[in-house]
Parts: C-alpha cells; structure tokens; sequence
C-alpha cells in the first residue's frame, strides 16, 4: 500500500511539474515570431578569432524571410567587396579581386566563411524552428542571469541538418540564448552563446553572439550586431545575381 | 669496295668521325633511355592503377564525374542482385562515396570518405584493417594513405572526428581511429581520402548496400549494367594518365629533336668539308670509271656508317646503362614525386620494346642518311676534269 502511495504521489507530482512547464512546440512559435521577419537589414560586425590572430569583418546584409539573402563586405581592406547571395538552394559569392562570381555548392558548402566557425551551409538552413523541429521542456534555468526555459528539439523530418537541438529560452523575451546542436550521432558540433540582446521597437534581439565549430581548435567567431531593421521595403534587384557585379 | 672505301675514309677522318660517332650515340641513347622511362613509367601507372583503384574494368554511377566534388553525394546507386552475387563470389567491389569533413587536432579539412568491404581482394587496399569488431562501438577505425598521413600530420592510433552529412543532408560525426596508414603509390586512394567499412558508411549516410563505383576481377562479358551505371575499361581509366605521359613525352622529343638537328649538322659539316678536301679524289674516281651515282653513294654510305657505328657506341656504352635503369629504376626527385601522379612514388623502371628501339634506330638512321646524302648533290655538278685539278 505504502508503495502505491509513493509511485502515486510521484506520478502526481510530476504532472504538476510537466504542467508547470508551458509548450515547447508554444514556445517555438514564439520564438520564429521573435527572430524572424519578412524583411531585415542589418550592420554586422563577424570577428574571427584564430590561434595566431584575430579578424574584423564589417558586413552589411538583407534578408527576406529565410530564403533570400544579400552581404556586402565593407572591411577589412582585402574582403572589402565581396557579396554573397543566397537564393532558396543555391549560394554565390562575388570576388572583387577576380571580378569573378562564383556558386557555392556540394563539398565547398562544407567550408568555413572568412575562415570563421561558421560553414557555407549554415547559412542554408530555410525552415522555421515550428517547421523543423518538435520541442520538449525539460526544465528551467538561470543563464547569464536570465530566466529561461530548457528545450530539447528534435527534429520533424528526415531532412533537417541538425537532428538535435538543446537550448536555453529566455522566459521573457523569448531569444534562444544557448544553443547546442548535435549531429544524428549525437557528438557535439555547433554551440551559440548570446552574449549580449538588445530591444528593437518591440521585439528583443541578439545583439553579440558566440558561434563555435565544436569540433574546431578555436576560440570561436563572434558575430556583433551593430544596427538592424525589421520588415522594411527591399527592392527585389538586391537579391538577384546582377547585383553581385554592381 | 665502295663499303670499305668508306670505312677507309671514315677512319682516315680521325677525331672529326670519333666526334660524329659520339654524338650519333649521346643522341640513340637518350632517346631509347627516355622513350624507355615514359614506356615504363606508363606500364607501372598502368599496374598501380589497376592494383589499387580500377580493377580489370569498372562500373561508375552514371552521376559521378570525377572532375566534380559536387556531385560526390548525389552519385550513388543500390546494387542490383546479380551484382550483390558477383560481389558475394568475390568478383567485385563495391565502394561508396561521400564528402566529409575531418578534424585532425581540432583543424578542420575536407576530404573525400570512401567505403569499401573489410573482405575484398581485389584491390591492394589493406582493407582487414577496416573491420569492426564491435559494432556499437563509439570509434571507427579508417585507414589513409601516407601523403595524406604526411599533410595531415596524422599517424597510426591517433584520433579525431569526422563529420559529414547523409543523404537527406542530416549531420552526423563519429570520432574515428586510424587503423592503418598504407603505403598506395596512387595518389588517387591517398590524398584527401579517408577509407572505411563499405556497411559502415552505408549505415551512417542512410543508404542501403548502394556505391559510386564498382570494381570488377575480371573483364565483364557485357557491360551493361542498366542506366545507373556506366562501365570504363582499363585503358578508359588510364586515359588522362596516358594523356598526361604523352604530353611529357612530347616534351622529351622537342630536347631530343634539338639534339638529334645538331648531330646532323655536324654530319653536314662533315659531308661538306670532306667533299671539299677530296676533290682530287673524287676526279681520280670518276677518271677511274666510277659514276657520279656510285660516289654520292660512297660518300652516303660514308655518312650512314656513322650512324652503325653510332648504335655500336650505343650498344657498348649505352647498354650498362639501360641496364640499370631497367633493373633498379630511376627514382624521381622528391619534389616531383609528391606531385600527385600515379607511377611517381615508385622508382621508374625502363621499358625498352624492341619496336621502340627498331624505331627509334630507324628515324635517326633515315636523318643521317639525309644529313649525308645532302651535301653530294654538289658533286653531280662536278666536272672530273675540274674536280682532277681541285677546282668545284
């Protein structure tokens, strides 16, 4: 008797726990509706660092929704030109030293950007979070002194890149703060750290973020972000391989 | 008596004939030397290539191009039963594709991955190496080969991860071990190349008994094998090798060619002088009864011993050193045999066919009697009572 006393009180308390805990396909909702927009423009500042130095690139970028996008290195001196597109499945990066435009596909995707920890084929992720992934909440936490919300994601389909995902929500804000992603195996091979947020009119942002190849000797690649612009009017040409070359 | 007053004459002739002879030699026996090192060159590409990459022939997936990285994962193909059993009977390899990235102390380096099964014998992979023991075991173990060793700084025992995608583009890394670091002397299976369990890569890429390429034992009687797969022979596979060597062989000819114009002048020179210094003697001859004809071809004949006696030289002298680069090789200098070519890392031993020698022997001998012949032409125009009295 007192053993089904126990096994019940637990049952009890662990569906008050679960009930504690809001949604986790909820909370991804609000996370998409957070980060995403139809449109944006943004100042980016990617610092690289490696063993032997350390590297500042400013770009300037547009996106519409998370098919289409455009960058424009501004510096340093010998980046200073070079744009990439991304249109659906297909990437192109302009060189202004060859004045060549080249397409970015199968084992080059694989290569980093600028030698960050970031590889070609991270940009080509297009699903939403809601569309690719299915979340569970399996407790709460305080992280850089935020209340968040721990999330284990997995993927819906068979083709999603990352088939696991943990990370940290902020309770509030609902900014993705901490992020492991795994591989099917289940190693380790990206980590994101937001180390800094900022508000944008009524949204809250990341505004310095930590990317790490976790299988990569480095120190990672902080990606800075020094202004941005949500769901203004791009003109279509921005996203067109013409405007490489311009 | 024509033969043996030119060899008279030849010999009469001294330094200037020892000079012709030595260098109707140089030019025979760089020439046989050369031909010698690109036939050898290509039949040990040849045996090399088949040893350890193409087999007696193979099947490649119709949306493989080798010249194209990007299209490693999408050229694979299920195989079909009857090749299941060829392969099961050991008449056929298969091996499976797929881009990867490697992480060698935390650096990261694109490669090619290549499944191949643990039990084939059919090329010279070190493929019992690949076997695991354990199936849930968390590291795989892999082989490379030793320029990829070399460039990664890996060797035997050490660890490191690789990550690739399947083929619905899903991540998926395991830490993996080298097993073995194998000594190929094609650098197609070495550089960039990581090899591992055919079933192992099958299971982690999300495909099933499927590959890029088929290996075959033997020569197959019919080479369709459906509209997956293409099938190239041999010497299909060894076209941009044999293209390469041709291209070096040309390359060889235009030196020899240099060579070859400079012994004729020489001959030239020779003809010239000669006919210049025997005028008397020629008018003696054609007051004796001989023809013009018969002198033009004694002064040939003259030009034409240079050359047998060229081969003879060639033979004594040139032959300790065919020998040698017959029996022990000529071993590339270092810096030219990292350059990726199959046949490179080996010494190269000579191959001298008895078509190439009679050929060879053939052009320079027609170049010398050309050479020879030239210069007589003068004489036909001579007067015997002009040439008695040392006039031209």
């Amino acid at each position: 008797m007192k053993k089904l006393i126990t096994i019940l009180s637990l049952i009890a308390s662990l569906t008050l726990l679960n009930a504690a805990y809001p949604d986790g396909n909820e909370l991804l909702k609000k996370i998409d509706d957070n980060m995403l927009s139809k449109t944006m423009k943004a100042k980016t500042t990617m610092v690289v660092q490696t063993k032997r130095a350390t590297r500042t690139m400013v770009s300037i970028n547009w996106a519409q929704g998370n098919s289409k996008s455009f960058s424009e290195y501004l510096s340093p001196a010998r980046e200073k030109g070079t744009k990439m597109l991304k249109d659906g499945d297909n990437l192109w990066i302009y060189d202004p030293n060859t004045d060549r435009i080249i397409q970015i596909s199968g084992n080059m995707l694989k290569q980093s950007v600028m030698g960050s920890d970031l590889s070609y084929e991270d940009f080509m992720e297009e699903s939403t979070m809601q569309e690719s992934y299915t979340a569970t909440v399996s407790g709460a936490k305080v992280y850089e002194k935020r209340d968040c919300w721990v999330l284990n994601l997995s993927a819906k389909k068979a083709d999603v890149a990352y088939q696991k995902i943990t990370m940290y929500v902020d309770k509030v804000r609902f900014i993705p703060l901490y992020e492991d992603r795994y591989a099917k195996s289940g190693k380790l091979l990206k980590t994101t750290r937001v180390q800094e947020v900022m508000q944008v009119k009524d949204r809250w942002y990341p505004k310095t973020v930590l990317y790490k190849d976790a299988l990569k000797n480095s120190k990672g690649t902080l990606f800075n972000v020094e202004s941005i612009e949500f769901d203004l009017s791009i003109p279509a040409y921005i996203f067109s391989k013409a405007s490489l070359k311009k | 008596m024509i033969l043996k007053l030119a060899y008279k004459n030849i010999l009469g002739n001294g330094w200037r004939s020892l000079i012709n002879v030595i260098i109707l030699s140089i030019v025979l026996t760089g020439m046989i030397w050369m031909q010698g090192l690109y036939d050898g060159w290509g039949r040990i590409a040849r045996r090399q290539m088949i040893a350890w990459q193409f087999g007696s022939g193979h099947y490649e997936q119709v949306n493989y191009d080798k010249y194209d990285s990007f299209t490693l994962d999408k050229s694979n193909a299920a195989l079909s039963p009857e090749m299941e059993k060829q392969v099961a009977d050991g008449k056929a390899v298969p091996i499976l594709y797929s881009a990867g990235v490697i992480y060698p102390q935390g650096r990261m380096t694109p490669v090619v991955i290549k499944g191949i099964p643990t039990q084939q014998s059919i090329l010279a992979i070190p493929t019992e190496y690949l076997k695991i023991a354990d199936k849930s075991a968390p590291v795989i173990p892999v082989i490379i080969g030793k320029q990829m060793a070399k460039s990664t700084r890996l060797s035997e025992g050490d660890q490191f991860t690789m990550r690739w995608k399947d083929i619905y583009g899903v991540f998926n890394a395991y830490d993996v071990v080298i097993a073995k670091v194998m000594n190929t002397p094609v650098p197609t299976t070495d550089v960039a190349q990581v090899w591992m369990d055919y079933d192992k890569l099958n299971e982690v890429k999300a495909l099933n008994n499927s590959a890029t390429l088929i290996v075959l034992k033997d020569k197959p009687v019919n080479s369709d094998l459906g509209s997956d797969w293409r099938y190239l022979s041999t010497d299909d596979s060894m076209a941009g090798t044999d293209a390469m060597i041709s291209a070096k062989r040309v390359g060889g000819y235009v030196i020899f060619t240099l060579l070859l114009f400079l012994a004729m002048v020489a001959i030239f020179d020779t003809q010239i002088l000669s006919i210049f210094k025997r005028r008397k003697e020629i008018g003696t001859l054609i007051a004796l009864g001989l023809t013009k004809r018969q002198i033009i071809r004694l002064f040939t004949l003259e030009g034409t011993l240079y050359m047998l006696l060229g081969t003879v030289f060639t033979g004594i002298f040139g032959m300790p050193l065919f020998l040698y680069f017959g029996i022990k090789g000529y071993s590339m200098p270092v810096d030219v045999s990292s350059y990726n070519i199959a046949g490179m890392s080996d010494s190269i031993k000579c191959y001298y066919s008895p078509i190439m020698i009679i050929s060879t022997f053939l052009i320079v001998m027609l170049v010398t009697v050309f050479a020879s012949w030239l210069p007589t032409a003068r004489i036909a125009r001579m007067k015997a009572t002009d040439a008695l009295l040392g006039k031209v």
